[in-house]
């Protein structure tokens, strides 16, 4: 027993994810009673996954804004700026819409250099230069097709959004998981053969195998639930949604940037200690201006995925999404004073926050009530972010 | 008195490796302004292969911003950089790291939120061939340097921020050992350490120092001072009061020169 607790204390489980993780599971089991078995349906978790995908790809890049001791307060400004953009070039002028989301990429990035640059060489707090963008373009989201709605009607552009056709039907399904499982395996045999050819002390196979069995479990349980999701006058069940697979795989690629690159670690050395990056020579404000130029890739992709959602842009795409993306990173375990914060973690915090608001909707609770509530779910977790430092310490 | 001059002994001591016969590093009429206020005014210094200088002085006084100068972490207004013999510009610390200089600076410069293999590292990780972080090369490297510094130094996947002051400072020191700093600015590297761990400091002074690497140390500990040093420099109000033998002067002496900048008389001051 003695070694058992010795193995598993080395192998440094995070407890904050296994408690979000029993939050989540919480929150899905009470919101399905309450619901009568509504959701935890097929159908719901379906919609519950695809709604999440804006917010979630948004929140992956927040996590390192706010580890890198800035924020962005603009987000859902310039995401619906941008999204626009991209609809009013397919409607009214009839662009192509690979040209047209190049042209909103092109946008985002012009606009997060400007916002980066404010930052990151003038000196002004990321704080308020994005607050003014939070305004400035709400208003260019406006001033774009001079508020009128952009309707969308590209077949293929219409499946990014996930929707009637935005499965990848069951088969790929499956494929998918199995290759990520697969994934999953080769990558934990690599890292054990790799410590042992260095002489860094590994975990015992048993709990390898065990940590990697969970992911594993989590993931081929997805693709059975989505297979099993049928709209009635449809062939074939819908699989994974699309937006789900742009998320997860942005995700991934964030999580590698964080994880295997002097980019990411160095975005963490500036959260943890500015005057010590600069001393050891990091490249400040490079390093700066290229994780706003990821942001403005990263808002583009959520513009497309939001557009195709709602199957057109409106100047009110990403009205108020800067909360939401802030709140599912600080329910996540990111920390406001930096340095600290996974992307796992802002995907079930944006899972967490998914699956509040939409279980209160199912339950027809009234707006307000759920602003009400959604509002106290964030001050609770930063409650419980600052009683979790002292507790293990990790102070800043 | 006689503290003192048993001091001076040991200085003695420890002078045995200094190789005067080629200049390491010589800092010639550096300036440096901050807005209207001379931090640095006119100070030349001259340091040798396995050769200890303390830089002393009050707060304020510019020695901290002048080893900053060299270290690369601020600009130099003018004045030249001689580095054996060759003029020299450091503009950036990867400039200054890429000279052979390397810094301990006494808030130790950690990341406190990284591990101490991440910080041992940081600005300079090692890559695979695919241009991602070598982290179990980085690993098993960094566990060599700090077993030789402190034998009891295992716990190095955790954040820095959770370990002792006496661990913290190995971390900042294995830099300059790992990196083979042939010039080291050490800034109070005893200010928050208990006695072993600033004898270890000592003891690695001393093998340094054999190895012929050249150090600026900032302190204002005079035990440390006397112990340590070869030569000592003392500043007051940005300029130079005067370089010493650090065997020819007293504590006394010294505390004169930095409270109120006079020159001990009688004593010839020392280039090399």
């Amino acid at each position: 027993m003695n070694g058992l607790t010795h193995s598993i204390k080395r192998a440094q489980v995070d407890w904050r994810m296994v408690l979000m993780s029993a939050v989540l599971v919480v929150i899905a089991l009470v919101f399905n009673i309450l619901s009568d078995g509504i959701f935890l349906s097929a159908e719901n978790l379906y919609n519950i996954a695809q709604q999440t995908a804006v917010v979630g790809i948004l929140a992956t890049i927040m996590v390192l804004i706010i580890v890198a001791r800035h924020i962005d307060l603009s987000v859902g400004s310039v995401m619906g700026f941008v999204g626009v953009l991209i609809a009013f070039l397919m409607y009214t002028l009839d662009w192509s819409w690979p040209a047209a989301c190049l042209a909103g990429l092109a946008a985002a990035i012009a606009v997060s250099m400007y916002q980066g640059a404010l930052t990151a060489f003038i000196g002004v707090p990321s704080f308020v230069v994005t607050l003014g963008g939070l305004m400035s373009f709400r208003g260019a989201a406006y001033l774009v097709a001079d508020g009128k709605t952009q309707p969308l009607s590209d077949a293929f552009f219409l499946q990014l959004g996930g929707g009637y056709n935005g499965g990848i039907g069951t088969t790929a399904s499956w494929v998918l998981g199995a290759l990520m499982c697969v994934g999953l395996v080769v990558s934990t045999i690599s890292r054990r053969q790799a410590k042992k050819t260095y002489g860094v002390p590994i975990n015992p196979a048993w709990l390898d195998a065990a940590i990697v069995l969970i992911p594993i479990v989590i993931v081929l349980g997805f693709v059975a639930v989505m297979n099993t999701y049928h709209i009635p006058n449809k062939a074939e069940p819908q699989g994974i949604p699309i937006p789900v697979l742009i998320w997860g795989a942005v995700a991934m690629f964030v999580s590698f940037l964080v994880h295997r690159t002097r980019f990411g670690r160095y975005i963490f050395a500036m959260g943890g200690n500015p005057d010590a990056a600069a001393l050891v020579g990091i490249p400040v404000r490079k390093v700066t201006m290229l994780l706003f130029f990821l942001l403005s890739v990263l808002i583009t992709i959520a513009a497309v995925v939001a557009i195709s959602r709602l199957n057109a842009g409106t100047n009110s795409v990403g009205n108020n999404l800067e909360l939401l993306v802030i709140a599912a990173t600080v329910i996540g375990g990111t920390a406001l004073a930096g340095g600290s914060g996974t992307i796992i973690g802002s995907v079930l915090g944006a899972l967490i926050m998914q699956s509040i608001d939409s279980g209160m909707l199912l339950l027809d609770i009234s707006i307000g009530t759920r602003y009400v509530i959604i509002g106290q779910v964030l001050i609770a977790a930063v409650v419980f972010d600052v009683a979790y430092r002292k507790w293990t310490g990790d102070v800043l | 008195m006689s503290a003192v001059l048993s001091r001076g002994g040991q200085a003695q001591d420890a002078k045995r490796a200094v190789d005067t016969s080629k200049c390491l590093v010589e800092l010639s009429h550096i300036n440096k302004a901050f807005g209207g206020v001379h931090a640095v005014e006119d100070v030349s210094i001259k340091l040798y292969p396995g050769e200890v200088v303390a830089v002393l002085g009050h707060n304020g006084a510019g020695k901290s911003t002048l080893m900053k100068m060299l270290a690369g972490a601020y600009p130099i207004d003018s004045g030249d950089v001689i580095i054996s013999g060759e003029k020299v510009h450091v503009r950036t610390p990867a400039d200054a790291q890429n000279l052979g200089i390397e810094s301990i600076y006494q808030t130790l410069a950690l990341a406190d939120n990284l591990d101490s293999v991440a910080n041992l590292f940081l600005g300079r990780e090692l890559l695979t061939r695919w241009r991602t972080l070598d982290d179990h090369r980085m690993d098993a490297d960094a566990r060599k340097v700090f077993e030789r510094l402190n034998k009891n130094f295992t716990n190095v996947r955790i954040p820095v921020r959770r370990l002792s002051g006496g661990q913290r400072q190995v971390v900042a020191i294995s830099r300059a050992i790992y990196f083979n700093a042939r010039i080291l600015i050490m800034d109070e590297p005893t200010a928050a350490l208990g006695p072993e761990e600033t004898a270890m400091v000592g003891n690695l002074v001393r093998q340094l120092k054999a190895d012929g690497v050249g150090i600026f140390l900032i302190s204002h500990d005079m035990h440390d001072v006397f112990a340590l040093s070869d030569r000592l420099a003392v500043m007051k109000n940005g300029r130079l009061v005067g370089t010493y033998r650090t065997a020819d002067v007293t504590e006394d002496e010294v505390l004169g020169m930095i409270i109120g900048g006079r020159r001990p008389e009688g004593k010839a001051q020392a280039e090399r």
